[in-house]
């Protein structure tokens, strides 16, 4: 179990991280999603006693991080799959750490094979793809056998079917009782990994619910309808207790009738119409809407951005 | 993929403080021997003073008669010199390649006590810094009383074999410190740059006219390095035994100050 407790940290006059609460439990995959920016990776430090907080308290099982004996056989942690020193044989890099913590060699090359990097065990690393470096900094993650883990941004640089590995990889270690961690500023990808998620924005929480729950809250529902005769549809469709949303485009956006219903009120007033389709938003949008005012650095809208 | 169940009770025993203090050396030693530029550094630091020692000699050998013989002793010294920037980037990089790559992020969340990695990494580089170092100085040696002949010095005449010792010494003396900017500086080209500051630019003060040169100079790490390895040591800086707690004080400031700041920055 991993606790975060009104935590603060600050970078000179930059508030990263501002009074964050949160609990990760066992058993499940828990999605730590925020734009970028947003005091993830920072949070993430903090928690392996990496940066000091300005105030406030991350716990791992009741324990400052800096207090854990042995600390790989506790939490497992990949934070930078790049932190390596590309000299170094993946071997001998996972080997160095293992020594640390008092693990032995036959777990060392356990890792590696599980992690599909026993047959480049003996390369340097320097010659390494994104997506070797991140499934080595994954067995190093695992040497310990750790009943909690920590992955920051762990799907970035992996091609399709290592995204696919790695989701499997979550599902198992949290089916075995494990308490897992892992951070995206993909929500797409998060949807399809967490079973909770902890949403922040600009250091701050903004929501901590189950994937589930948050898909059902924010679920928009309307049905898109295009017609040569929109206006007086429109006013048929708010007749009959349906909400009518003009869109920039001319669409109606209608919410309060279904579509069957908006199909069958157009065909008996002899209203032709050249779209009917029920839409829901995605959870993609369900995060926009989320994070939308906390995102650091903005891009101008497109119809913003002034023309040639 | 086989992930096993975590066991209801993950109380992890706590072994000894001599087994985690062992299992960090561990560490430290694979990561020392697991890099190139230690052999690198290493085969700069053993052939260049030994090969030079030998060309110093041969100079000494020849110098016109009717000049005052030179210490016998001044050739594995002088040589060494091209040693010490070697050696002394092998303890900058110890810390610096950690932090300029990030790893010195994982190693810490597997050893959240800093100051056992500060002390692991110190022991290996020095213990390697001072074989290298009695290596080195015990070969020139033979190796320059071999071409000065009857100029030479033997190992049994009182003084030589502690002075040849002192050589080797400084090689361990110079990594400590080099290991120490590391830390502070964490990065590579700062702690070279400094490391070559902090050790050539205060011998540069002993050439300042009397009595300045031996007040300034005596302070400096080459300076007492000299004094304590020279068979007739100057008048004008400390005793040999004052030196040696000079050039020893050097590492032991700037680790106790390496010490003192791993624990206070963020990673």
């Amino acid at each position: 179990m991993i606790e975060v407790d009104r935590l603060v940290k600050r970078f000179g006059a930059v508030t990263a991280v501002d009074g964050l609460s949160f609990t990760v439990r066992p058993g499940h995959v828990t999605g730590f999603l925020g734009p970028n920016g947003a005091g993830k990776t920072t949070t993430m430090r903090v928690i392996l006693g990496l940066d000091a907080p300005t105030s406030g308290a991350a716990l791992v099982k009741g324990h400052r991080y800096d207090s854990l004996v042995r600390p790989l056989h506790q939490v497992g942690a990949l934070l930078d799959a790049t932190a390596l020193h590309g000299g170094r044989t993946a071997r001998a890099h996972v080997l160095s750490i293992a020594q640390s913590n008092g693990i032995g060699r036959r777990r060392v090359t356990e890792v590696l094979r599980l992690t599909g990097m026993e047959a480049v065990a003996d390369r340097r690393v320097k010659g390494f793809s994104l997506g070797m470096k991140q499934r080595l900094g994954i067995a190093v993650a695992l040497l310990g056998d750790p009943p909690v883990l920590m992955f920051d941004e762990p799907v970035n640089g992996l091609d399709t079917e290592g995204i696919a590995w790695i989701r499997q990889f979550f599902k198992a270690l949290a089916a075995g009782g494990r308490t897992v961690l892992v951070s995206s500023h993909l929500m797409s990808e998060m949807a399809q990994t967490a079973d909770h998620l902890v949403v922040i924005g600009r250091g701050r929480l903004l929501t901590d619910v189950p994937t589930a729950q948050l898909i059902e809250s924010s679920t928009r529902r309307d049905v898109l309808v295009r017609s040569p005769r929109a206006g007086e549809l429109a006013g048929l469709i708010t007749a009959r207790g349906g909400t009518v949303t003009r869109e920039d485009d001319g669409g109606l956006a209608v919410t309060g009738l279904d579509a069957p219903a908006i199909g069958d009120l157009a065909a008996e007033h002899g209203i032709a119409v050249h779209a009917l389709v029920p839409r829901s938003a995605s959870l993609e949008e369900a995060y926009l809407d989320l994070t939308g005012d906390s995102v650091e650095y903005r891009a101008a809208h497109p119809q913003e951005v002034p023309s040639r | 993929m086989t992930v096993t169940e975590v066991p209801a009770d993950q109380a992890v025993a706590v072994p000894p403080l001599a087994v985690r203090a062992r299992d960090v050396l561990a560490c430290e030693w694979t990561k020392f021997w697991s890099v190139r530029s230690t052999y690198w550094t290493l085969l700069i630091a053993v052939v260049t003073p030994i090969g030079l020692s030998a060309i110093v000699a041969a100079a000494l050998a020849h110098q016109p008669a009717g000049q005052p013989p030179a210490d016998p002793l001044l050739p594995g010294f002088a040589s060494l010199e091209y040693a010490v920037l070697a050696i002394g980037v092998l303890g900058v990089l110890a810390f610096s390649t950690e932090y300029s790559t990030g790893l010195i992020r994982t190693t810490f969340a597997a050893v959240p006590r800093r100051r056992a990695v500060l002390a692991a990494k110190a022991t290996v580089t020095g213990a390697v810094a001072l074989v290298t170092g009695e290596l080195v100085a015990f070969i020139s040696f033979f190796v320059v009383q071999a071409v000065l002949g009857h100029l030479g010095v033997s190992l049994s005449r009182p003084g030589v074999p502690g002075a040849v010792l002192a050589d080797g010494i400084i090689l361990f003396v110079v990594a400590m410190f080099g290991l120490a900017l590391g830390s502070i500086i964490r990065h590579t080209a700062g702690g070279i740059a400094a490391l070559v500051a902090l050790i050539f630019l205060p011998a540069v003060l002993g050439l300042l006219p009397a009595p300045w040169g031996g007040r300034a100079g005596r302070f400096a790490l080459l300076d007492a390095a000299h004094q304590v390895t020279a068979l007739h040591p100057a008048t004008n800086l400390f005793t040999p035994a004052l030196s040696l707690l000079v050039l020893l004080a050097w590492p032991a400031v700037a680790l106790l100050v390496a010490a003192l700041m791993i624990t206070r920055r963020d990673a």
